[in-house]
């Protein structure tokens, strides 16, 4: 813990306070300290700052520039009384945003983080001036959620841009960013936002309890916080939504949800989550209802594909090749002679080489990325078949199972599916379908027993609440969704008359 | 807590390993899938009653073979022996392939089998195994059955192509009979009541279906053959014909016209007065004019029409009374559902003569009554 025992106060004596600051900020090479004469007086002056945090052009032009000249060009400030810390405060002011300090702990993380600190001899009070220049870049469609229709937007990894972009969906008054640190030995603001007319003060409370209790060096992403709140660490769902699309965000706040934006990263967080809103698009909404309906239809029959694909094949050409038409059993039977492994192998070998395939496009410079791409078709496509090596159909089954998990619109669903597949089909090559049905089940007592933030993960499949169906299977016409979610227990339910 | 959950969860996905491991795991190339069986009778030597089962199984190159069109994409395995039993488990002897028979389409008997066995000893085995199911379809070969099972086309599997043309083709063609699966073919076994089977011959590796063998109810053996125009007149009288044509000839004239039929309703009647019992059927029909060759009428005035609703009429009750006359007289065999009628409208006189029914069958008085109404002409009009 850094928290100091006693804290140190400025001396007022320039050298001195300086040898002191030194010694606490270490010697760095990219922190400046700048020693003038206040106007043509002989009072001496530091300004610390450290170089690319702070607006470097800011301080000369500005600060530099005006408090040297005019006070040498007025007669009347030569008197050495006027040249106090008020005086000067009062005088930059107008240009920046100025905050008096008196403690070495209070300067030193200020300058880090891009402030300049100007310290005047004789003063035990040291001026804190905002001179930080924002490093942030443009606002971009994020990558990771695309959408044909809906904003072009993002968010960044500045914190301010991010809050600036939730209070610029909307003029709201009731929009509430509670700021929070976490981290120990760095720390990261972390905002919490909600409405707070509309959300469960139950779950703010809750939400801030988590929030508090992290205590960790440092959190990277919000990844870390994501996984240091979660209700169930041992579970393959995700409980906790991330997304770097602001309308989205302002969707779940309205409701009722809450949403936490961490400094330094895009991705915010928002919870409760349930299983539903990882097979939703924002694009959904913004649709008409039966196109949205329709797609969202369609997702929930890619994540079956992508969970129980390849297991069922294994079942039923292993277990129940009566089950298969008989054309198509004749057609399978003639494909999967020649190939030496048990359709278990086969489809390991596959499902394994395009997990490895999807990694390497993934982690390798894009234009390499799409090379592999490439290539991995071919050789798992063409010449595996060729070689003898793995079934047609089995390429056709593995490839239809990856494009399913690929239209999944949360990332982090998709990835929980992948794993799952790994399980059914071991659980199909032992037990063929009864198998298959028993890991659904195994699964399916596990789903409906997780929470996130208080809220069933299944819900409102279970407990079933079908006033909330009009949002799960299909997207019901806007004019019919006159509620909110009952199950986030909001205080104001009617989100239209 | 957690760690006693994962403790919980391992032993019983554990237990499950040891419970039930991949027993049944069989993969798919392993498999012979059999696609249609032939059971034929045999004489070999001294020995009598042997008989000879073809399964024919898809070969596992099919898909390939089908492609270039070389090798056959299927093949019979024969084995003769006493029971069909023995013969399926006595054929691993000789092929790598595990016959499974889910995938069963169509059981070909063969003539003499069927005519000197009783048809319930002989489909015994299909109905007792599980893995066969009943859906499968029953015909019978005129000769040996296991000729039917070959082609002279190698990229057909003749079974597939039986059981296509078995159910495709009676919706649009009256002179075959609807398809009899083993299911329905087991119901009529138990009931004790003659019934009829489709034939099928084999010339030049070219299978056709042909008329119908008809099986006397006591016996459960084949008593003899109906021709194609007579599966005709028996399909007018049970009133399932769901498409067929007429051929007329109007005038005496050697081009017809032909009637095609668009629906039909037939209503039997019986009598009973005293000790006789009559039937009276009326077959009504409605339907269009398919094709005219004939030249000389005049194609849309009404006695035209009059004239055509008459001969077609009386072609029909050709066609229904001469194989009404072959199954009383020749067969004695009532394969038209005639009890059904008795037994429904008059249940006690029903039970009084069920016991000789194909007897008594043959000598009742059955008149036909057939209305015809053409409804239109087609796309030509006035």
């Amino acid at each position: 813990m850094i928290v100091e025992q006693h804290s140190k106060f400025f001396t007022g004596e320039l050298s001195k306070d300086l040898k002191a600051i030194k010694q606490e900020i270490g010697y760095n090479f990219d922190v400046r300290f700048h020693e003038f004469n206040i106007g043509s007086t002989d009072t001496r002056a530091v300004i610390i700052f450290v170089e690319g945090l702070s607006d470097k052009e800011l301080i000369e032009k500005h600060i530099l520039k005006s408090l040297i000249p005019p006070i040498s060009a007025n007669p009347k400030h030569r008197k050495k009384d006027l040249l106090s810390v008020d005086y000067i405060k009062n005088y930059i002011h107008s240009l920046i945003e100025v905050k008096e300090v008196k403690t070495m702990e209070e300067l030193v993380p200020e300058v880090l983080i891009g402030s300049a600190a100007l310290l005047v001899d004789r003063a035990s009070t040291v001026l804190m001036l905002d001179t930080v220049k924002g490093k942030t870049r443009d606002l971009r469609e994020p990558p990771s959620e695309e959408a044909i229709r809906g904003p072009r937007i993002g968010f960044t990894e500045n914190l301010n841009d991010n809050s600036a972009l939730l209070r610029q969906s909307g003029k709201n008054e009731k929009l509430s960013l509670v700021k929070h640190e976490v981290g120990v030995r760095s720390r990261k603001n972390l905002v919490v936002a909600y409405i707070t007319d509309i959300v469960d003060p139950e779950l703010v409370k809750e939400v801030n309890k988590r929030i508090k209790k992290i205590d960790i060096d440092n959190v990277m992403e919000s990844g870390f916080v994501e996984q240091l709140i979660e209700d169930n660490y041992l579970s393959p769902f995700p409980q906790v939504q991330n997304t770097e699309r602001p309308d989205r965000v302002m969707a779940a706040l309205m409701e009722g949800r809450v949403a936490i934006l961490l400094a330094g990263t895009p991705f915010a967080l928002i919870v409760p989550v349930t299983f539903s809103m990882m097979l939703q698009a924002p694009e959904d909404y913004y649709d008409r209802w039966i196109a949205g309906s329709l797609i969202r239809l369609l997702r929930f029959f890619a994540a079956f594909i992508s969970l129980f694909g390849p297991s069922l094949y294994i079942a039923f050409i292993s277990f129940h090749p009566g089950l298969i038409p008989t054309e198509l059993a004749i057609t399978v039977l003639g494909t999967r002679a020649g190939v030496p492994f048990p359709s278990i192998i086969e489809a390991l070998i596959m499902e394994i080489s395009i997990e490895i395939l999807r990694e390497a496009g993934l982690r390798l410079p894009k234009p390499i990325g799409q090379t592999i791409g490439i290539v991995g078709a071919l050789i798992v496509g063409e010449a595996a078949v060729r070689a003898g090596i793995v079934s047609p159909m089995m390429v056709i089954v593995v490839a239809i199972t990856a494009i399913s998990s690929f239209a999944l619109p949360q990332y982090s669903i998709g990835i929980s599916l992948r794993i799952l597949r790994f399980g059914a089909m071991i659980f199909a090559s032992m037990l063929g379908l009864f198998g298959v049905v028993l890991f659904f089940l195994l699964l399916c007592s596990h789903f409906v027993q997780l929470k996130s933030f208080g809220v069933p993960y299944a819900s409102p499949f279970v407990p079933y609440r079908f006033s909330d169906w009009k949002d799960l299977l299909v997207r019901m016409p806007i004019k019919t969704m006159k509620r909110r979610p009952r199950m986030l227990h909001t205080k104001d339910s009617i989100r239209k008359k | 807590m957690r760690l006693s959950h994962i403790s919980k969860w391992s032993v019983f996905v554990l237990s499950l390993l040891f419970l039930t491991s991949c027993w049944s795991m069989k993969e798919i190339e392993d498999l012979g899938l059999v696609l249609g069986v032939a059971i034929d009778l045999e004489e070999e030597g001294l020995e009598e009653n042997l008989i000879t089962l073809t399964n024919q199984l898809a070969k596992s190159n099919s898909s390939e073979a089908g492609k270039e069109g070389g090798a056959s994409s299927f093949k019979n395995v024969s084995e003769t022996g006493h029971s069909l039993m023995g013969l399926t488990l006595d054929s691993l002897l000789k092929n790598k392939e595990i016959p499974l028979a889910h995938h069963i389409k169509v059981i070909v008997i063969g003539e003499d089998l069927a005519r000197t066995t009783n048809l319930q000893q002989i489909l015994d085995y299909f109905l007792r195994e599980h893995e066969i199911r009943p859906s499968c379809l029953i015909l019978i070969a005129k000769n040996r059955a296991s000729q039917i099972l070959e082609t002279s086309d190698p990229s057909v599997v003749p079974s597939l192509k039986l059981a296509q043309m078995t159910t495709n083709t009676h919706k649009r063609n009256s002179k075959v009979l609807p398809p009899v699966s083993l299911l329905k073919l087991s119901r009529e076994i138990q009931s004790e009541s003659s019934f009829l089977l489709q034939n099928v011959i084999s010339t030049n590796g070219e299978v056709t279906l042909e008329g119908a063998s008809v099986f006397e109810g006591k016996t459960k053996k084949l008593k003899g053959f109906l021709t194609k125009e007579e599966v005709m007149g028996i399909n007018w009288i049970k009133g399932n014909v769901k498409g067929g044509y007429v051929e007329i000839f109007v005038e005496k004239q050697s081009n017809p016209i032909v009637f095609e039929v668009l629906s039909m309703k037939t209503h039997i009647q019986p009598h009973v007065n005293g000790n006789n019992i009559s039937f009276e059927v009326d077959i009504e029909s409605e339907g269009r004019i398919g094709e005219d060759r004939g030249i000389s009428m005049k194609p849309f005035s009404d006695d035209t029409l009059a004239r055509a609703e008459k001969a077609i009429e009386k072609e029909v009750k050709r066609l229904v009374e001469s194989v009404s006359e072959k199954t009383q007289e020749e067969l004695q065999a009532d394969v038209f559902g005639y009890r059904d009628s008795l037994r429904i409208h008059y249940p006690k006189v029903w039970k009084k003569v069920k016991k000789d029914w194909d007897q008594t069958f043959s000598e009742v008085p059955i008149e036909y009554n057939v209305k015809i109404t053409i409804k239109d002409f087609g796309t030509i009009g006035k």
